[in-house]
């Protein structure tokens, strides 16, 4: 009761700041600083119609391969802690539209997990919801059937791969043109097309198969049985 | 009407990091914190892309009908929205271990009850 009333009061007091502080951000009709850059030059300078894909891969590629960094760590410790202190579910037979679902549903999902990553220069999407799509097709044959899964090595054997991807790509251009994770090795082309927008799609492919990669460990994590 | 719709989203986001904080204050069993958790974070990105939205203009991407338009005039600030994709993915890492973590103390005190994890007081 005490601790209802104490959390009430914290809640409220912070509450009341937010409310005083929250008008006060200078918001503006217009864009300003660096996002003005981005949205007049950031087509061609990167080739890419999405601009936040531009930003997120071109403009701050080196943060979003610290990103990429962060969540390799969680789901290395997720499945780190999971194989020490397995769960041991009770694993019970799914029901009929799970079963039928995870029969008829993980091919669609898949082509539209594949389509966010190729499409990620040209359309909402990118490596990330890319590669969460995809993650939870495997998440649905996972629950369709009673199967525990065994040994991740592949999956991890692939992360790796996608991991060593990104680093490569990025100094592709330290070699070519002198700086870490430079898009314009492979030229911008022409801005809305499938090919273009430099290192943008590979990187974005690399990150999607990473992403992917990280969360069915995570998930399949959830079911070993422990024991190797 | 544009001060009630900035408010109406600005104070849906500041409303679900306050019902979060609240959560994690007050909740004991540690699922339940862990979801409140979440909420705050959703809040807090919310509050993020608002600060970038401005009504009536498109998403930050170039198509045929953006062509003809000055796009600085057309279009929203996509850098929070490229500050938030960052801020969901690590949100996704946070959860994922709180997760864990919380099922591995229930274990340890056989009920989801944070009380039960005297080792952690002081």
């Amino acid at each position: 009761m005490i601790r209802s009333i104490f959390g009430l009061i914290l809640v409220l007091v912070l509450g009341a700041i937010m409310v005083a502080v929250v008008p006060d951000i200078e918001y503006s009709e217009e864009i300003h600083g660096v996002g003005l850059h981005y949205t007049s030059q950031g087509m061609q300078e990167t080739g890419s119609a999405n601009l936040v894909t531009a930003v997120i891969v071109a403009y701050r590629g080196l943060d979003t391969l610290g990103e990429v960094v962060v969540l390799f760590c969680a789901s290395t410790s997720v499945v780190l802690i999971l194989s020490l202190y397995p769960l041991s579910l009770k694993v019970s037979r799914p029901s009929f539209i799970v079963a039928q679902t995870s029969r008829l549903l993980p091919a669609p999902i898949l082509l539209l997990g594949l389509y966010l990553i190729a499409h990620s220069h040209l359309s909402p999407g990118g490596g990330f919801p890319g590669g969460a799509v995809i993650a939870s097709a495997f998440l649905l044959v996972m629950l369709g059937g009673t199967g525990v899964p065994g040994s991740s090595r592949n999956l991890a054997a692939v992360e790796s791969l996608a991991g060593l991807s990104f680093g490569l790509l990025g100094f592709w251009g330290v070699m070519k043109l002198g700086q870490f994770l430079n898009n314009l090795v492979l030229g911008t082309g022409t801005p809305g097309s499938l090919v273009s927008a430099g290192l943008i799609p590979l990187i974005s492919l690399v990150i999607g198969i990473k992403v992917a990669s990280e969360l069915s460990s995570v998930f399949a994590a959830f079911r070993y049985k422990g024991g190797h | 009407m544009l001060e009630l719709y900035h408010w109406s989203i600005a104070g849906t986001a500041l409303g679900l990091v306050l019902i979060g904080l609240w959560g994690v204050l007050t909740r004991r069993n540690i699922i339940r914190i862990a979801l409140a958790f979440t909420l705050a974070d959703t809040g807090v990105n919310l509050l993020l892309v608002w600060t970038g939205h401005i009504p009536d203009r498109t998403s930050p991407i170039h198509d045929s009908t953006t062509a003809a338009l000055n796009a600085t005039e057309a279009m929203v600030d996509p850098l929070p929205q490229a500050l938030v994709l960052t801020s969901i993915v690590i949100g996704v890492a946070v959860a994922a271990l709180f997760v864990v973590v919380a099922v591995l103390a229930s274990r340890r005190t056989g009920s989801a009850d944070i009380r039960r994890l005297r080792e952690l007081r002081w």
